[in-house]
């Protein structure tokens, strides 16, 4: 793609003008012609004074109707036939009295003074006119966007007063989507004889002028060229190119690049001044159009995963409900029969609170990877969570193995959520005593490390071997060549990392100096500070 | 320890049922009386304007309290009514059933039981408003059942005025104990504003505001004490963060809820003989805190 610098638009549109403009000149001769041709057969009877008057309407007329150059040079072409044909002696250059030259000169000064002011007055009432139309477009515009029901109405209501307004062939208003990266036409209106079909523009380029705030132009030969990139006023240098007859322009609101606005007509798009600052204007409104459509679709998408949550959330709280009565009736009726004497039952009892836990274990499994676990992150003390793990793991076998180290005289205070963490904490000192050999410790060591409230759990195990440590984490891993029934799902640490990560913590694997693992709970520590003064 | 108990024999706030006549010192004790009553030697000595204190020696803390007492179960699934109906009647207790959430009120305010066991998700209607139901007339011990979970339900139901829960699948002894635990909470209650309190080898006195293990003097900052009162106030019952902040910090200003947890960590660094393993002050995760059960 090549950048081009503007070649001036401005002799282009001279030459347009001309060009416009010399039919109507031909016509204005042929009046001077016969106007002409009627003062010769009147010239006996016509004094100068009357002459002159009668070109002068002529020069003002159309001055009036053509502007100022057709004006001029009608005042001289009349200057001319008044000295050749009617002033004596007739058909020459020759003036018998040399007082006629004062009249000519006084009647040529007046006609270019009239021409001159009558243009003036002129333009300045089209001028006046362009803008109250301008006006009338923004409002229109402004107003169609903001009433349009639906986001997308209001990108197409945009596009169709921008077309209407700049009287171009077609006007479309691209958008890019947030996921795919692939822009979409969210707006288009087009000429009814114009068919916008052969202005598609590539993906590349849309994205080339999203991304670098660009412009770009198609010329009227079929290349394009990229301009003013990464300029304020990109769409302007695009509208200063000659002979391009299709344009996308950069839609920006609030500094970013929001969509491309494109413009194509089947001959060169030129537009003065006014309708530059104007395309500016619209711009703007289209560029809030899109702005809107994507805040809509962002709030769809929300309400949408919302929505989603919410089902997901009764469908977990249903499994989990309907789960737990069978389970409750289960271990109930096989206590009884264990009071009855029937040892076997014990098992029964056991293997429900197992199946409970695989269910549970499950059920957060996928709140986690949905992110639709509720958090609630308080300031919390690690004493407390400690004495909660301990307090949960009662009852456990080997629990009596777990030696607790405070590394702190005060509280450890930290800001996290205190069921999830007790989760964790418990998975970590459960995997611990499950993988650590009979008689060794199980050493759980509390203490501040810069951010984060560390809660380190060591054991004398196997430790994990390097080329298992990666998959350490994921769910149902299991250390190689540990025998099936010895863990459960190999759910706890996926589990445990999960949870500390939820809320903004993690879990860590270290091998231990001298053998076995060091599993750390990181939690975001909070500041103790002042919490006792309300106290003394 | 030849540990002695003392019991309040206390009507319910009720009133309604009827009252048991009010003897003279030295009367003999109507037997229905003592129905329900911890096994073993027993004294009973008049208080006025109280009921009975049962003094009694030797018993054993799996002691039928439930002896006739009678429990109401209010639970959709039939399962699990029978569940809590044999936890229960195996202790002796009377056990009634409600299927809805209105019915469960009608029988509590027709049959006047001493305990009731409550499920969450009852079809007709929120368990919270049942409990808050029976809460406006009745004192009897709530037991909530509940999922896992469901913290935030616990702790919105136990601020309405339930007393403990049990998380499902639960195991009839859990149950079990739970509900002695409440109904002797509920037996102690009113009995030991003025008394001296002993517990775990911790001497905690009151009125006077001392407090010693094994002799030794330990000190306590004033809200440490507020906080300590009203566990020992409560003992035996789960209170949720929010009213244990409202009964120590009455005037709530700033961010002091937040720092229950630090003052906790504090006072028990200064009455658990192992402030990690609190036999004391009991974590419920994610609700508030219990303090054992005196007695």
């Amino acid at each position: 793609m090549a950048t081009d610098s503007a070649p001036s638009a401005d002799g282009a549109r001279r030459r347009v003008a001309l060009a416009r403009a010399a039919p109507a000149g031909l016509l204005w001769v042929a009046v001077v012609a016969a106007v002409t041709a009627g003062l010769v057969a009147l010239r006996g009877a016509l004094d100068k004074a009357h002459i002159a008057l009668v070109y002068l309407l002529v020069v003002l007329a159309a001055s009036a109707r053509r502007g100022r150059s057709v004006g001029i040079a009608l005042a001289i072409l009349c200057f001319i036939c008044f000295e050749v044909f009617l002033l004596p002696p007739y058909h020459g250059l020759a003036l018998q009295a040399p007082a006629d030259w004062l009249v000519l000169a006084a009647f040529l000064s007046t006609s270019v003074v009239a021409a001159q002011l009558l243009d003036r007055a002129r333009r300045e009432a089209a001028a006046a006119e362009r803008r109250a139309q301008e006006i009338e477009h923004l409002s229109r515009l402004g107003a169609e966007t903001l009433n349009a029901g639906r986001a997308e109405d209001a990108v197409e209501a945009a596009a169709r007063v921008i077309r209407s307004t700049l009287g171009v062939g077609w006007c479309g208003i691209h958008q890019r989507e947030p996921e795919t990266g692939a822009f979409r036409l969210a707006g288009a209106a087009a000429r009814p004889d114009f068919d916008p079909a052969s202005e598609a523009w590539a993906d590349a380029i849309l994205a080339y002028v999203v991304e670098h705030r660009a412009a770009a132009v198609r010329r009227l030969d079929g290349a394009v060229h990229v301009v003013g990139v990464g300029e304020e006023a990109a769409g302007a240098v695009a509208l200063a190119q000659p002979d391009a007859r299709s344009m996308l322009l950069p839609l920006g609101v609030r500094g970013s690049v929001v969509g491309v606005l494109a413009l194509a007509d089947d001959r060169p798009i030129l537009l003065d001044a006014a309708q530059q600052r104007f395309v500016d204007a619209l711009g703007y409104y289209a560029a809030l159009a899109v702005e809107r459509v994507r805040l809509a679709a962002e709030a769809e998408h929300a309400e949408a995963l919302r929505h989603a949550d919410r089902l997901k959330d009764a469908l977990l709280a249903a499994v989990s409900h309907d789960l737990r009565t069978p389970l409750t009736t289960i271990k109930a009726l096989a206590h009884e029969i264990r009071e009855g004497g029937d040892e076997r039952a014990a098992i029964v009892e056991v293997e429900a609170d197992r199946l409970n836990r695989l269910v549970a274990d499950l059920l957060d499994l996928s709140r986690l990877n949905a992110g639709a676990l509720p958090l609630d992150p308080e300031l919390n003390a690690a004493d407390d969570l400690l004495g909660a793990a301990l307090d949960r793991l009662a009852g456990t076998p080997r629990v009596g193995d777990v030696r607790v180290e405070l590394d702190a005289t005060e509280p450890l205070i930290g800001r996290f959520d205190f069921v999830h963490s007790l989760r964790a904490l418990v998975n970590l000192i459960e995997n611990a005593l499950k993988y650590s050999p009979a008689g060794s410790p199980v050493e759980v060591v509390a203490r501040r490390e810069g951010d984060d409230v560390v809660l380190s759990v060591l054991d004398r195990g196997a430790g994990i071997p390097a080329s298992a440590v990666d998959r350490l984490f994921e769910p149902f891993f299991r250390a190689p060549g540990v025998a099936p029934d010895t863990a459960g799902a190999g759910l706890g640490l996926a589990i445990a990392r999960r949870l500390a990560e939820a809320q903004g913590g993690t879990v860590r694997y270290a091998p231990r100096p001298g053998g076995g693992s060091i599993f750390s709970l990181h939690l975001p520590a909070a500041d103790a500070a002042g919490v006792c003064a309300p106290s003394s | 320890m030849d540990r002695v108990r003392r019991v309040w024999l206390t009507h319910h706030r009720t009133g309604e049922r009827e009252r048991a006549p009010r003897p003279e010192k030295s009367e003999r004790i109507p037997a229905a009386t003592l129905k329900g009553m911890p096994p073993g030697r027993r004294t009973l000595h008049a208080r006025p304007r109280r009921g009975y204190s049962v003094v009694s020696q030797g018993d054993h803390p799996e002691a039928p309290l439930m002896e006739s007492l009678t429990a109401l179960v209010i639970d959709d699934e039939p399962q699990i009514r029978r569940v809590v109906r044999n936890a229960l009647e195996a202790e002796g207790a009377r056990v009634i059933e409600a299927e809805t959430g209105r019915e469960g009120i009608d029988r509590a305010a027709a049959e006047l039981p001493a305990l009731v066991v409550l499920d969450l998700g009852l079809p007709d209607m929120e368990g919270i408003r049942v409990c808050t139901e029976i809460r406006k007339w009745s004192a009897a011990p709530i037991i909530v059942l509940s999922a896992r979970h469901a913290e935030r339900e616990k702790v919105a139901l136990l601020d309405a005025g339930a007393d403990d829960y049990v998380t499902k699948p639960f195991s009839p002894p859990e149950l079990r104990a739970r509900a002695r635990a409440q109904l002797r909470r509920a037996r102690l209650a009113g009995g030991q504003a003025d008394a001296v309190v002993e517990v775990d080898g911790l001497r905690i006195d009151l009125a006077g505001r001392t407090l010693q293990r094994d002799g030794a003097d330990i000190h306590l900052t004033p809200t440490e004490w507020d906080l300590l009162r009203t566990f020992v106030r409560h003992a035996g019952r789960t209170l949720t963060h929010r009213q244990i902040f409202r009964e120590v910090w009455r005037d709530p200003a700033g961010d002091a809820q937040a720092y229950l947890r630090v003052h906790v960590a504090n006072l028990r660094r200064k009455i658990e003989r192992d402030p990690v393993r609190p036999q004391l002050i009991i974590t419920e995760p994610g609700v508030g805190y219990r303090f054992r059960a005196i007695g």
